[in-house]
C-alpha cells in the first residue's frame, strides 16, 4: 500500500498532474489552462464526428469551438474529451470538463437534481422510428408487441417506454450503448424497429445496404431539446456559453456571417453594432471582450452556417432546415434568441 | 515468513534485568513488528481519512448527492429480460434486484455449461484421436487468446443475430423455438396440488441421499456394493412422477404462440442472453479444460496401472481412482474460474443484456446520475458473492487437506 | 554385427525384426492409428472435420472471397456485395489510427522508436554468453519507462526530467556495451574499460569502471540536452499503442506490488496481514469494469479540489491496483511451492527476513512463477479492452470510431474482426512463449 501510494504520486507527477485554482471560477481556470475542456460523446456523425486524421467536427463541436473562440480568439484551443454517455454528467460534475456539448436533452431532473445547468438549445430533435418497408407498418401505433432497438442511457430509452405505456401497447427492448450494434441487430432482423432521435435516423438509414427498403415513421414521440450543459454554481460561466449560442442565432437573424463580419463592423444597424461590440459592451459583465461575437463569427460562423456545414441538406446527414423546428422564428421555426442588449 | 523471521532474534533478546540498549531494542522482532504495524496502520487510516474528507468536501462544493433516497424513485425504463417481475413504473431498488437476479441466472447457467464443456474438451485434449486432440488444442488456444468482450459480440452477431426471423423460427422437438428474437419455451403454470408433487420430490431426494449414505457404509463394512445411484435415480424420478399422475397432472403449460410480430406467452430468453451464456461458457470452458487436463495428468500413471493390475474396470478406475485424486487438484482453480465467470458476466453491457452492471451501473446511473451509491452497491454485490464462495472454498480446502497424511 | 566374425564367445544376436506391416506406417498407418482407430473415433474424426470445414469456410468466404478491397466509401462496398462480404478499405484507411490512436501522424515515429528501443533493450536477455542479464533486465524495467515517457509525451523538460531521461539513455547504452563486452571478451563493460586503460590493481579498476559509467552518463546527457520533442497530450494516445502502454505499466507495477502484498499476506503481523488480505480480496472479488468505473468517476472526487488527474492515469491506477491483487496471489502460490527446508536452511544460516526472502526464496519462487506471470500479462492485455467503456481510445474504441466516420458509417464488423486478429496474434505468441518457457524451466527439475 505504502509503495502503491508513493508510486502513484510519482506516476502522477510524471503524467502531468496539475493544480488549478478554486472550482468556482471556470473562466479563470480555462484562461490559465490555456484551453477549454469540452466534453463530447463517442464519435457520432453530424454532431461530434471524428475523422481518420483525428480532427473533430460537428454541430456540438462547433459549439465548443465557438466558446473557445470567444475566450481565446482561437477556436482550436479546445481539448475534446470523448466520454461514454454513462459517465457524462459525473465527468462534468467532478470538474473534469468545463462544458458538455453532446446532444444532451434538457430535462427537469437533469437540470434540477444532477448539479447541472443547461445553457440553451442548439438543436431541437425528436424521437422517431425506422422500420423495414416490407413490414407494411405505416404508423408507430402499429408497433404493439414489437421488438425495438434503442440506445441505452439516454432519454430515448425513457421516451420509448413512456410512449408504449401511454398507448397501452407492449414492446420488448433491445438495448445497447453502441449505435452500430443496434443498427447491425436491426438489419439482421433482431428487432422490428429501430428508434433514435430523428436527426440520426436519416443518416443511419442512408448507410443501410438498401436505404429504400426502410421507412422512417411519421410520428415524433418526444421532445428532445439538445443543448450545451455547464456545472451548477458558476453562473458567469453559464452566461458565457448561453450568450455565445444566442449570439450565433442572433447573427443569423441579422444576416451577419463569417463571410461578411468584417464589413458588418461598419454597419449602422444598432442591433448589429451591439452584437459585434462596436456599440455598448455586452461581453463586459461576463468577463469577455466587447468583440467576442466578432471572434466567434469570424472563426466559427453563425448558427445557419454551422447547421448547413454539419447536418444541412447538402451533408451526408441531410436534415432539411426549412420549416423544421430548427429554422429561425422568423422562418417558421422556434429558434428565438433572447435580445442582445 | 513464519519460518524465517523468528530465529535470529531469540539469541539477541536479553534477560529483563539488564538495561536494554538501543540496538537490541531496534533489533527486537516484537518491537519492530509493532512499529511496522503502527506505521502501516497510520498510513492506511491517514490515506482513507484523506480520501474520504476530500470526497465529502468535493461533493459538497459540486452539489453531488451520495444519498440512497433515489432508490424509491420510479425508474421508468423498460428492461428487456427480467427473471423477477418488473414494470416500467417500479423503483430503482427493484432494478437493482432485477440486475442481481439476471446476473446470478447467467452465472449459474454459464457455470453448468462451462463445466460440462470444459470436462469434454479437457478429455478431448487427452484423446487418442489426433484430429480431436488437435481440434481441442486449437479450440483452447484460439478462444483463450481473444478478449472475451470481442467473443461475446462475435457470438451475438455471428450466430444469434443470424437466426431466422420469427415467422421462420426453428422448432426444436416441438417444444422450443429459436429465432433472432430469442429462444422460446413453454412456461410451467403450477395448479392446485402441485405443492404436493414438490413435497414428494423433496422427500425422494432425501431418501436417495439416505440410501447412498447407507450404501457407502455397507460397502465400507461388508465390501458388498449396492446400486445406490440407480435406486436413487429411480426414487427421485419415480416418486414425484407417481404423485403427479395420482393427483391428475396438476401442472399446466403456457405455450408460446406466434402472434403479431413474434411469439407471445411461454418463457423466453433474448438472443443477448444466449450469446452471453454461450460466450461465457465457451471461454471459461477453455480454462476449465486445461484445469481438468492438468488434474488428470497430475495423478501418477502408476495409479492407472496399479488399478488395471488389480483388475479394476477402466470405467471404475476413472471414477474411483483417478477422479477423486484429480479433484483435489482441480477444485480450487475450478472455483476461481466460476468466480471469474460471474465477474465476466458484467461484459453483458457490450450486447445489452440487462445484467447488474448493464442495468444498474450503466442505465440506472445514467438516468439517475447517482454515481457513488450505485457504484458502491454494484461492487458490494460482487464482493459478497465472492466472499461467500471464498469461504466455502477455504472450508473445502481445509477438509481435503486434513485427509492428507 | 562385428562380433559375429569372432567365434568366441558366443553372443546372442537377435534376428532382425520384420518390417512393420504397410498398413501401420506412412500416411495410411498414421491415419489408422490417430484418426480411425475405432468406429467412434472415426465418427469423431468426421464430426471434427465437418465442424472445421463449416466454420472456416464461412469465415473465409466473408473475409476473403466475397470481400471488397478497393472502395471510396462504404456505400460503394454495399453496392458491390451488400453485407455478404467484408469491406476492408475502411479498415485500411483507419489502420494508422488503430495502431497509434489520435497521436499526430508526423510524430508517430516516436512510438516506433520507443518500440524499437524496447526490443533492442530486451534483446541482450536472449543473447548467449551475456552474464549481466539480471542487471540488464532491471535496467529495462526501471529505466526504460523514463526514456519512453519522454519520448511519448514530449514537451518541456526541466532539470530533473533531463537528468532522468539521460539516465535512461545511459542505461540503454550501458546495457548494450556490457552485452557486447561480455559476448566478445566475457567481462563487463566497466572491467573492459579498466583492462583497456591498463589498470594495475582492483581498486583502480573499480575506479575506472565508475569513471567510465560517469562518462557514459555525460555522453547521454549531451545527447539528450539538444533533444526537443513536441508535447503530445495523453488524450491523443490510443489504439494498440495505448493498449500496450496500459498493460505494460500494469504488469511492471504489479510485480513489485504483488510481491509486497503476498509477503504481507503471509506476515505474522496481524494488522499488516489484515490490510493485505482485505486489499487482495477486495480487488479480486469485483470485476475490473467496476474498478475502472469507480476510479474514473471517483478519483477526481478523492483528490483535493482543483487537482486534475488525466483520464489515462486514472485507468492506469485502476489497472495497476487490479493487477497487483492478482499478482499477489500468483506470488503467494510461488512462495508456497518453495519447500520448507529452504526457509529453515536460510534461517539456520542466520539470514534475516529480507535477506532470506531476497536471496533464497524469491529467486526460486520467481522462476516457478514466470509462466503464471506471462498468463497474467495475457489476461491483463485482453482486459484492457474494458478501458473503452470509460472512454479511452484503446484498440476497441478506435475500431468503434471507424463505423462512426461519415465515409464508413456503419462499418462495424470488419474493424472488429481486424482487432480480434491483432489481439489473438499478440496473446497467442505470448502464450506459446510461456509454454516454451515452462518446458525449459521444467527441464531442470524433471528427472
Amino acid at each position: 500500500m505504502k509503495m502503491g501510494v508513493s508510486l502513484l504520486m510519482a506516476a502522477a507527477a510524471m503524467l502531468g498532474l496539475s493544480g488549478a485554482a478554486s472550482a468556482q471560477q471556470t473562466l479563470e481556470q480555462v484562461r490559465s489552462r490555456g484551453n477549454l475542456n469540452c466534453q463530447v460523446g463517442l464519435p457520432t456523425p453530424g454532431f461530434y464526428a471524428l475523422a481518420a486524421n483525428g480532427t473533430w467536427s460537428g454541430m456540438d463541436v462547433d459549439m465548443c469551438r465557438a466558446v473557445a473562440a470567444a475566450i481565446f480568439n482561437d477556436p482550436s484551443k479546445v481539448q475534446y474529451q470523448s466520454v461514454t454517455s454513462a459517465v457524462r454528467f459525473t465527468s462534468l460534475a467532478n470538474g473534469e470538463s468545463d462544458m458538455l456539448s453532446r446532444t444532451t436533452t434538457w430535462t427537469a431532473v437533469r437540470d434540477g437534481q444532477l448539479g447541472l445547468e443547461f445553457a440553451g438549445v442548439n438543436f431541437y430533435d425528436g424521437q422517431g422510428f425506422v422500420v423495414p418497408r416490407s413490414s407494411g407498418i405505416t404508423s408507430a401505433r402499429q408497433l404493439d408487441g414489437a421488438t425495438v432497438c434503442v440506445l441505452t442511457g439516454t432519454t430515448t430509452e425513457l421516451n420509448l417506454a413512456d410512449y408504449f405505456r401511454a398507448n397501452n401497447m407492449r414492446f420488448t427492448a433491445v438495448t445497447n450503448e453502441n449505435v452500430n450494434v443496434l443498427v447491425e441487430t436491426y438489419l439482421g432482423g433482431g428487432c422490428d424497429a429501430y428508434t433514435n432521435d430523428k436527426s440520426g435516423l436519416a443518416a443511419r438509414r442512408s448507410a443501410f445496404p438498401t436505404p429504400n427498403d426502410h421507412v422512417i415513421l411519421p410520428e415524433t414521440i418526444s421532445k428532445e431539446p439538445l443543448g450545451p450543459v455547464v456545472r451548477h454554481g458558476d453562473n458567469n460561466w453559464g452566461d458565457i456559453v448561453r450568450w455565445v449560442l444566442f449570439g450565433m442565432i442572433e447573427a443569423e437573424e441579422m444576416g451577419v456571417s463569417s463571410a461578411n463580419v468584417t464589413q458588418m463592423l461598419q454597419s449602422p444597424n444598432p442591433g448589429i453594432k451591439r452584437l459585434l461590440g462596436t456599440e455598448g459592451n455586452v461581453g463586459q459583465g461576463m468577463g469577455l471582450p466587447a468583440d467576442f461575437m466578432v471572434r466567434v463569427l469570424r472563426h466559427v460562423g453563425n448558427y445557419g452556417e454551422v447547421y448547413e456545414r454539419n447536418v444541412g441538406a447538402n451533408t451526408p446527414i441531410g436534415i432539411p432546415r426549412e420549416r423544421s423546428l430548427n429554422a429561425l422564428w422568423t422562418n417558421g421555426g422556434i429558434l428565438y434568441p433572447m435580445p442582445f442588449r | 515468513m513464519s519460518q524465517s523471521s523468528a530465529p535470529p532474534t531469540a539469541a539477541i533478546r536479553r534477560p529483563a534485568t539488564t538495561p536494554m540498549r538501543l540496538g537490541a531494542f531496534v533489533n527486537d522482532a516484537t518491537v519492530r513488528a509493532i512499529f511496522y504495524q503502527a506505521v502501516t496502520f497510520a498510513a492506511v487510516v491517514g490515506l482513507i481519512w484523506y480520501l474520504v474528507s476530500n470526497t465529502i468536501a468535493n461533493m459538497a462544493t459540486r452539489g453531488m448527492s451520495a444519498g440512497f433516497d433515489f432508490l424509491d424513485v420510479s425508474a421508468g425504463f423498460n428492461i428487456a429480460f427480467t427473471l423477477i417481475p418488473y414494470r416500467e413504473g417500479d423503483s430503482y431498488l427493484r432494478v437493482f434486484q432485477v440486475g442481481i437476479a439476471n446476473t446470478l441466472l447467467v452465472a449459474v447457467i454459464g457455470i453448468v455449461f462451462a463445466s460440462a464443456l470444459g470436462l469434454v474438451v479437457g478429455l478431448a485434449r487427452l484423446s487418442t484421436n489426433w484430429l480431436i486432440r488437435t481440434l481441442a488444442r486449437w479450440y483452447v488456444e484460439v478462444l483463450r487468446n481473444t478478449p472475451l468482450l470481442l467473443q461475446i459480440i462475435a457470438w451475438y452477431f455471428g450466430v444469434f443475430n443470424l437466426l431466422p426471423r420469427p415467422r421462420e423460427s426453428i422448432a426444436l422437438g416441438g417444444f422450443m423455438w429459436l429465432n433472432n428474437r430469442g429462444a422460446y419455451f413453454p412456461a410451467p403454470v403450477p395448479q392446485d396440488g402441485f405443492e404436493t408433487v414438490l413435497g414428494a420430490l423433496a422427500l425422494a431426494v432425501g431418501a436417495a441421499i439416505a440410501v447412498s449414505v447407507w450404501a457407502r457404509r455397507r460397502l465400507r463394512e461388508t465390501g458388498r456394493a449396492f446400486p445406490a445411484g440407480l435406486v436413487g435415480f429411480a426414487l427421485v424420478a419415480g416418486v414425484p412422477l407417481l404423485v403427479y399422475l395420482a393427483l391428475g397432472a396438476p401442472l399446466g403449460w403456457n405455450w408460446p404462440a406466434l402472434r403479431g410480430f413474434n411469439f407471445v406467452g411461454g418463457f423466453s430468453v433474448p438472443p443477448a442472453f444466449c450469446a452471453l451464456v454461450v460466450a461465457l461458457s465457451i471461454y471459461t470452458s477453455c480454462f476449465i479444460a486445461e484445469i481438468v487436463r492438468a488434474g488428470i495428468q497430475s495423478v501418477g500413471h502408476g495409479q492407472t496401472e496399479a488399478a488395471r493390475a488389480l483388475g479394476v474396470k477402466p470405467s471404475r478406475t476413472m471414477r474411483f481412482i483417478i477422479l477423486p485424486q484429480a479433484m483435489r487438484v482441480i477444485i480450487p482453480p475450478l472455483i476461481s474460474q466460476y468466480l471469474n465467470l460471474t465477474k465476466n458476466s458484467s461484459l453483458a453491457i457490450a450486447i445489452g443484456f440487462p445484467d447488474l452492471v448493464s442495468v444498474w451501473m450503466n442505465t440506472s446511473l445514467n438516468q439517475s446520475g447517482r454515481a457513488i451509491p450505485i457504484v458502491a452497491m454494484t461492487m458490494g454485490f460482487y464482493c459478497v458473492v465472492s466472499l461467500i464462495v471464498s469461504f466455502a472454498l477455504n472450508a473445502y480446502n481445509r477438509r481435503i487437506l486434513l485427509r492428507e497424511r | 554385427m562385428s562380433d559375429a566374425t569372432r567365434p568366441e564367445p558366443l553372443v546372442f544376436a537377435p534376428k532382425p525384426a520384420d518390417p512393420p506391416p504397410p498398413s501401420s506406417i506412412g500416411a495410411v498407418g498414421w491415419m489408422r492409428a490417430n484418426l480411425f482407430s475405432s468406429v467412434p473415433n472415426a465418427l469423431l474424426t468426421f464430426l471434427g472435420a465437418w465442424i472445421l470445414y463449416v466454420t472456416v469456410a464461412a469465415v473465409l468466404d466473408w473475409a476473403l472471397v466475397k470481400a471488397v478491397w478497393e472502395a471510396e466509401n462504404r456505400r460503394q462496398c454495399l453496392d458491390m456485395v451488400g453485407r455478404a462480404g467484408a469491406c476492408w478499405p475502411g479498415v485500411a484507411a483507419w489502420i494508422p489510427n488503430l495502431i497509434y490512436g489520435l497521436y499526430p501522424k508526423d510524430q508517430a515515429w516516436r512510438i516506433d522508436l520507443g518500440a524499437v528501443l524496447l526490443v533492442a533493450w530486451a534483446l541482450p536477455l536472449w543473447l548467449p554468453r551475456v552474464r549481466s542479464k539480471v542487471a540488464i533486465g532491471l535496467c529495462l524495467v526501471l529505466l526504460f519507462p523514463l526514456l519512453a515517457s519522454y519520448l511519448f509525451m514530449g514537451g518541456a523538460k526541466g532539470v530533473v526530467w533531463t537528468a532522468a531521461i539521460a539516465l535512461g539513455l545511459a542505461a540503454f547504452l550501458w546495457c548494450w556495451l556490457t552485452a557486447l563486452a561480455e559476448m566478445r571478451r566475457g567481462i563487463s563493460f566497466g572491467a573492459l574499460m579498466a583492462r583497456l586503460l591498463g589498470a594495475r590493481d582492483d581498486a583502480r579498476a573499480a575506479r575506472i569502471g565508475q569513471a567510465s559509467l560517469l562518462a557514459l552518463y555525460l555522453v547521454a546527457l549531451a545527447l539528450v540536452l539538444p533533444l526537443e520533442l513536441v508535447e503530445v497530450p495523453t488524450r491523443l494516445w490510443g489504439g494498440l499503442f495505448l493498449t500496450l502502454v496500459i498493460s505494460g505499466i500494469g504488469i511492471t507495477f504489479s510485480l513489485p506490488a504483488g510481491v509486497l502484498l503476498a509477503l504481507g499476506r503471509r506476515s505474522e503481523m496481524p494488522l499488516i496481514r489484515v490490510f493485505c488480505v482485505t486489499f487482495i480480496e477486495l480487488f479480486r472479488s469485483v470485476p475490473l469494469i467496476t474498478i475502472l468505473f469507480m476510479f474514473n468517476t471517483m478519483l477526481p472526487l478523492f483528490l483535493p479540489a482543483g487537482v486534475e488527474v488525466n483520464r489515462l492515469l486514472r485507468a492506469i491506477v485502476a489497472v495497476c491496483l487490479f493487477a497487483s491483487a492478482y499478482m499477489a496471489e500468483i506470488v503467494r502460490g510461488g512462495l508456497q511451492a518453495i519447500p520448507k527446508g529452504q526457509y529453515e536452511a536460510a534461517a539456520a544460516m542466520g539470514l534475516g527476513f529480507w535477506q532470506s526472502t531476497g536471496f533464497i526464496i524469491l529467486p526460486q519462487a520467481l522462476r516457478i512463477m514466470i509462466p503464471s506471470i506471462v498468463g497474467n500479462f495475457i489476461g491483463l492485455f485482453k482486459d484492457t479492452t474494458l478501458v473503452s467503456i470509460i472512454g479511452l481510445f484503446d484498440l476497441l474504441s478506435m475500431s468503434r470510431a471507424v463505423g462512426e466516420d461519415t465515409r464508413w458509417l456503419g462499418l462495424f464488423i470488419e474493424p472488429f474482426f481486424f482487432i480480434t486478429m491483432i489481439y489473438f496474434v499478440f496473446c497467442f505468441l505470448m502464450s506459446q512463449y510461456s509454454i516454451n518457457l515452462e518446458r525449459r524451466l521444467g527441464a531442470g527439475q524433471r528427472r
